[in-house]
């Protein structure tokens, strides 16, 4: 069964909103920069790139089946400043397993800012979507990316060496996961 | 002995092969004994690793009755990144002998020195503290533990990932332990 939930989702100090086309300028500020996606699978995009990224996040505001992804951008209340994303993809319909992943604007780091926007993300699924368990993978020198996780109370279930190739050389990999009755003394 | 698998051996096999302790590591779980045959013509087609995605798939042979007790398998998951998985599986009332260490040590041989694999993993089920144990007496390190990942057959599942770099396997195997003399006075 699908899901499609409400928006936008309102944090104490961000709104957690679809994308519309007038992002484009503000998503291209930090997916062009190569520091942001250092750690990413895609290399830093151009501007075009990013049109045509944020067209398809759009739409991207409901699972349908398994490999859809929610995508929403996380906006300042207090400018309407959009500072960065986060995604939610179903991985299992029979596991209700789902894979979370967040990018923000170096500006706005540092400030709790991914932590607020992730676990309303938590939430979402856990409490709205019946998700039994959340998991996050980063590259193990992506510190920031593990920090967040384990701010989230997730766990580090794996560890994989040179389990694959990234960017033309071996990957280190970290998994975290979290059950839906580890979340907040479970939802 | 380790050798490919003859349709004959379907006798053998079905000794073991429907166990439910026995299914969680079958590439094609066969609960019922008419589908061992299909198992094994399976299993017998498996000879050589010519592209990823192949997997050879050895019967365990005891030398001393030529009973068929278990299979190692061992599956060319990744070409680029040069990995491999390892599976098997044991007859439970020959387990305990190291019958499976010493068929699992020839095969990372085969994968490492013949095959060239750079990594090569195991699966298996967290419950399962023998398997666990057995991987960790080849050296091999424990990289993943995931709960409730997943479901097999309607339990929540957990899993372990054990692997070794090729470079880890061939300084852990050079280190051979003296030979035992008897002493000379
Ligand atoms: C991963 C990423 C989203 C994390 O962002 P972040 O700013 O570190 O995370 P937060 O907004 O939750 O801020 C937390 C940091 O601010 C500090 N902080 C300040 N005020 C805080 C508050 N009110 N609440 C929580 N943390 C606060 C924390 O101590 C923490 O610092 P630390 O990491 O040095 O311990 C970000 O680094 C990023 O976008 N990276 C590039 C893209 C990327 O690699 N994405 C992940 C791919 S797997």
């Amino acid at each position: 069964m699908g899901f499609f939930p409400d928006f936008p989702i309102v944090t104490p100090r961000l709104i957690l909103r679809p994308f519309t086309r007038g992002d484009v300028d503000a998503v291209f500020d930090y997916r062009g920069r190569r520091d942001v996606a250092f750690y990413l699978f895609d290399g830093p995009l151009s501007r075009d790139e990013v049109a045509t990224a944020v067209q398809q996040r759009v739409v991207q505001i409901g699972w349908n089946e398994p490999e859809d992804k929610i995508v929403l951008g996380a906006e300042l209340r207090e400018t309407g400043t959009l500072i960065g994303e986060l995604s939610l993809i179903w991985r299992s319909e029979e596991a209700r397993q789902a894979e979370v992943g967040w990018i923000f604007h170096p500006e706005y780091q540092g400030r709790g800012y991914a932590t607020e926007a992730a676990g309303a993300m938590f939430d979402l699924a856990f409490r709205d979507a019946s998700i039994h368990r959340i998991f996050a993978r980063c590259d193990a020198r992506n510190g920031s990316s593990w920090r967040l996780m384990e701010r989230l109370g997730m766990r580090r279930e794996a560890h994989f060496r040179e389990h694959a190739i990234f960017k033309g050389g071996w990957d280190e990999e970290f998994i975290y996961a979290v059950l839906r009755r580890e979340w907040r003394d479970g939802v | 002995m380790l050798r490919p698998f003859e349709r004959q051996d379907a006798a053998h096999v079905a000794r073991y092969h429907v166990l439910p302790t026995v299914q969680r590591y079958l590439i094609r779980p066969t609960r019922y004994q008419e589908d061992v045959a299909g198992a094994v013509d399976v299993m017998s087609a498996q000879r050589g690793l010519q592209r990823p995605g192949d997997t050879l798939t050895l019967a365990l042979e005891r030398k001393l009755d030529k009973a068929v007790i278990g299979h190692v398998s061992l599956r060319w998951s990744d070409a680029t990144a040069g990995q491999g998985e390892l599976l098997f599986a044991i007859d439970p009332a020959h387990a305990g002998n190291g019958f499976l260490t010493e068929a699992l040590t020839a095969m990372m041989n085969m994968a490492f020195d013949h095959f060239r694999i750079h990594r090569v993993f195991v699966r298996c089920d967290g419950r399962n503290h023998h398997s666990a144990k057995l991987m960790q007496k080849l050296g091999m390190r424990l990289e993943a533990h995931y709960r409730e990942h997943a479901l097999f057959q309607g339990e929540w599942d957990e899993e372990l990932h054990f692997a070794i770099l090729d470079r880890e396997w061939q300084a852990s195997s050079k280190v051979h332990p003296l030979p035992i003399r008897e002493r000379v006075a």
